[in-house]
């Protein structure tokens, strides 16, 4: 994150989504700051987002009332908001405490590929067999 | 052990470097509210909902709330006038005790009890919450996203409703000047037009501004200065509002001496 800030967009636990917030909002709060982006623009953007991931149901919730995978899916778009992204995803085990293996994070990922420069996910050692191949 | 007088000393000077400090960051947040980097759109988006929130919906409760409490302040007044025989003050009184002073007042004792108490509790939970971090990490600037558009909607929203509260009054001060005096509707606001001047309006509308700045202000302060304990939030609220409070009172105080001299 050091050596890339304006490019690092962490998917962390310790990085929640802002609360008093609806989940189109927060996805597209980083366009609407750093890009000027007219709030019309960046609703659409961020429900077309959300529709991509299959998420657009989720639009007007906001973080108390989300699942751990609908959580994890809006953290996820609102760091490919970031200009150039480099997705960082830090343990997402944590975020996703009940999931057994890294495949429904991989297709996400897949499925918003051109959405961001690069990703990178970190974790634990002993989490390794989680990630099988990968 | 410390002694009475050592106490009281560090309670002096800490309170001088609260005092300071909140000066200081007032200055910051009044520079950015003129930079125009500071109007983004997400920065204008929050400026419109802040001001729908505390302007907007609290008009019913705030039009009943001034109907009732004027024309009883209105009532007491001009009885008060006619029995001491100074009906030809009711102008004077009018502008230059009501609406120049009691109306700002009032408008932001309700501003504060409604908003400025939310202001207070949603920053300490944002802090809790790490929301901030969130922020930082996205390099969103707080002073431009969170303080800027809620000090506005203050400074806004305090002018706006004090004028109405204003408004509210001088209408049914027509309705209690035909009650108590039998005063035509051009006698009064012929009565009102020689006692306005245009200083004590200006006086008004700037004392509004500086109430509505720190209002929201020393809210936003002492809720930024949670910890990320929960019971750390209504320690942050319940000192916000003691200084908002303690705030207000300077503000009238120093208001009253600029009208002295």
């Amino acid at each position: 994150m050091r050596e890339f800030p304006l490019q690092a967009a962490p998917v962390w636990v310790d990085v929640p989504l802002i609360s008093n917030q609806e989940v189109y909002m927060n996805i597209a709060l980083i366009k609407k700051y750093h890009d000027n982006m007219p709030r019309q623009e960046a609703w659409r953007l961020a429900v077309d987002c959300l529709g991509k991931i299959g998420l657009e149901h989720i639009a007007y919730k906001r973080n108390p009332v989300l699942t751990s995978e609908e959580r994890f899916g809006v953290m996820l778009l609102r760091a490919a908001m970031v200009r150039a992204a480099m997705i960082l995803i830090v343990k997402p085990f944590e975020l996703i405490p009940h999931l057994n293996d890294i495949q429904m994070v991989t297709s996400m990922l897949k499925t918003i590929d051109e959405l961001y420069v690069s990703c990178h996910i970190y974790d634990y050692q002993w989490m390794q067999e989680k990630y099988g191949d990968l | 052990m410390k002694t009475f007088w050592e106490r009281l000393g560090h309670a002096a000077i800490r309170m001088l470097e609260d005092s300071a400090d909140t000066i200081v960051f007032a200055g910051r947040v009044f520079v950015r509210i003129f930079q125009r980097k500071t109007y983004s759109s997400a920065m204008r988006e929050v400026l419109v909902n802040q001001i729908y929130f505390t302007s907007v919906q609290i008009l019913p409760v705030f039009i009943i709330v001034s109907v009732f409490f004027g024309s009883l302040l209105i009532g007491i007044v001009f009885t008060i006038l006619k029995d001491l025989g100074l009906t030809e003050f009711i102008g004077h009184v009018l502008m230059g005790l009501i609406v120049t002073e009691l109306s700002p007042f009032l408008t932001v004792l309700l501003i504060t009890l409604r908003s400025a108490s939310a202001i207070n509790t949603e920053m300490a939970v944002m802090k809790v919450n790490r929301e901030m971090k969130t922020l930082e990490t996205f390099r969103i600037d707080i002073i431009d996203y969170l303080l800027a558009p809620r000090v506005l909607n203050g400074i806004i929203s305090i002018v706006l409703l004090s004028s109405l509260f204003s408004i509210v009054l001088l209408i049914s001060g027509i309705l209690f000047a035909k009650l108590i005096f039998g005063m035509n509707q051009d006698v009064y606001m012929n009565m009102l037009i020689d006692s306005t001047r245009f200083s004590d309006i200006i006086i008004m509308f700037f004392k509004c501004a500086i109430y509505g700045f720190f209002i929201t202000l020393i809210p936003i302060r002492f809720g930024l200065r949670a910890s990320h304990e929960l019971t750390s939030i209504p320690v942050a609220v319940s000192r916000g509002m003691v200084n908002v409070f303690a705030a207000i009172l300077i503000i009238e105080v120093l208001s009253l001496l600029t009208k002295l001299y």
